[in-house]
């Protein structure tokens, strides 16, 4: 695999350990996690440190207080533990098949199906619950999405393939964050591109006919 | 840059009062998890107990603002603890650390239930700490998913003591093959073969037993 050029800051690793992402952004994040061991080593990182941080001060507790809870848990049956089925391991797209990293395909099931839309563009929802919601985008060759800005923010994953914009290239594992400030213009040349991508509010096209799309854009990315 | 005496004097002096009655470095801390793991001590288990609990409580008070709450997360974390032992691994991190991405997790979960959704992901489909699937990449040599490690527990004892010892360093210490062989100082091709036949004769036994 070529070396992953982009990686989220520390401070979204930050949250993505500590619990505080969105549900469908930590699954972005965990797929990146999957492909790039630099990341998963700042990943340990920051959670022997915040483990340290969080876990220094004690809260006094009574005697009875705790001697009562221990005795509960000595006392208790074991958890139940629910098989979990192993993660899915491919993502299909009519005939292509693309080998998805384990952190993804343990969602695979909650995939909805492909939709084509124009450009070249295909999308599938992955619902994780009424509001949090991915969507997997696959770019042919030659595709383009109009020029748009974020009302929220943006992350894109790229699983396989590459894509560029007006800034740079992206290729496997590159992890692009984008805030509601940035426009931008993602399209392919000839190769095609599988991305993962969270979007926390609808898109807002800026120039041409796509302007016309605003008022649909939520059915468009959402 | 000028410090100024008295400050460092205080520093001193709380460093002092605040030094731990008993010394929980880690590895005496992944000791204890040992076992609790190997042979569900209630001593060891105390001792984690009472040098987490209080921990957790002023962790989750932050979190939550609700002592209550704080509570359910603390007993929930260290059930947790008491149970899945075993699942704990020195080569992934500190007891410190294992702990805290469990208290994470279930304060996710804890967050999550007062939505009262269905069909929710859990904190386990995003960060698996806790799930008995076995990360190494000796697939072959994976137990049963459904199999606990704790029914094995009276199994493994019937094993020949050269099986139960590399079953015991791997499954229960967590150790990879290759740390078992630089251990014990024995080939790694032994340890495989070991791992095989110690595996083999557990599921005999477990479904001669079913």
């Amino acid at each position: 695999m070529s070396k992953i050029k982009f990686h989220p800051s520390e401070e979204l690793l930050v949250n993505y350990v500590s619990g505080q992402l969105n549900a469908a952004l930590a699954v972005v994040v965990g797929t990146h996690l999957d492909m790039c061991p630099r990341c998963r080593s700042v990943v340990h990182d920051i959670e022997v440190h915040l483990a340290t941080r969080e876990l220094h001060q004690t809260s006094p507790m009574a005697e009875p207080e705790l001697a009562a809870m221990l005795e509960s848990i000595l006392a208790s049956e074991a958890p139940m533990v629910a098989p979990k089925s192993a993660p899915e391991e491919n993502i299909i797209l009519e005939s292509k098949s693309f080998k998805v990293p384990p952190s993804l395909g343990r969602h695979a099931s909650r995939m909805g199906p492909w939709s084509k839309m124009p450009g070249g563009l295909w999308r599938a929802p992955l619902e994780l619950n009424a509001d949090e919601r991915m969507h997997l985008i696959y770019m042919q060759e030659n595709a383009s999405v109009p020029e748009h800005t974020h009302r929220g923010s943006e992350a894109t994953l790229v699983l396989d393939g590459v894509f560029s914009d007006e800034h740079d290239e992206y290729r496997d594992g590159d992890f692009i964050f984008l805030d509601a400030t940035q426009q931008h213009t993602p399209h392919t040349t000839d190769e095609s591109c599988l991305t993962l991508a969270f979007l926390d509010a609808p898109l807002h096209f800026t120039s041409g006919v796509a302007r016309l799309l605003n008022p649909f854009s939520s059915l468009f990315f959402r | 840059m000028q410090v100024m005496p008295e400050k460092r004097n205080t520093r001193q002096y709380m460093s002092t009062v605040r030094r731990e009655p008993q010394e929980m470095t880690p590895e005496h801390l992944g000791q204890l998890l040992a076992e609790v793991a190997k042979s569900r001590s209630r001593i060891a288990f105390g001792e984690l107990f009472r040098h987490f609990a209080p921990r957790l409580q002023s962790f989750a008070t932050r979190q939550f603002g609700n002592e209550q709450t704080a509570m359910d997360l603390v007993q929930e974390t260290m059930t947790n603890v008491w149970h899945k032992a075993h699942l704990f691994s020195p080569e992934k991190g500190s007891p410190t650390t294992w702990i805290f991405t469990i208290a994470r997790n279930i304060r996710f979960d804890i967050l999550r239930k007062n939505k009262h959704r269905q069909n929710d992901v859990s904190a386990e489909d995003l960060w698996p700490v806790l799930s008995e699937e076995m990360s190494d990449s000796d697939e072959e040599f994976a137990l049963d998913k459904n199999i606990l490690l704790q029914e094995i527990g009276e199994y493994y004892l019937q094993l020949p003591d050269a099986q139960r010892e590399v079953v015991e360093q791997i499954y229960i210490e967590g150790k990879s093959q290759q740390e078992v062989s630089d251990t014990l100082g024995i080939p790694l091709g032994t340890v495989k073969s070991r791992t095989r036949l110690a595996l083999q004769k557990l599921r005999e036994l477990i479904s001669e037993q079913n």
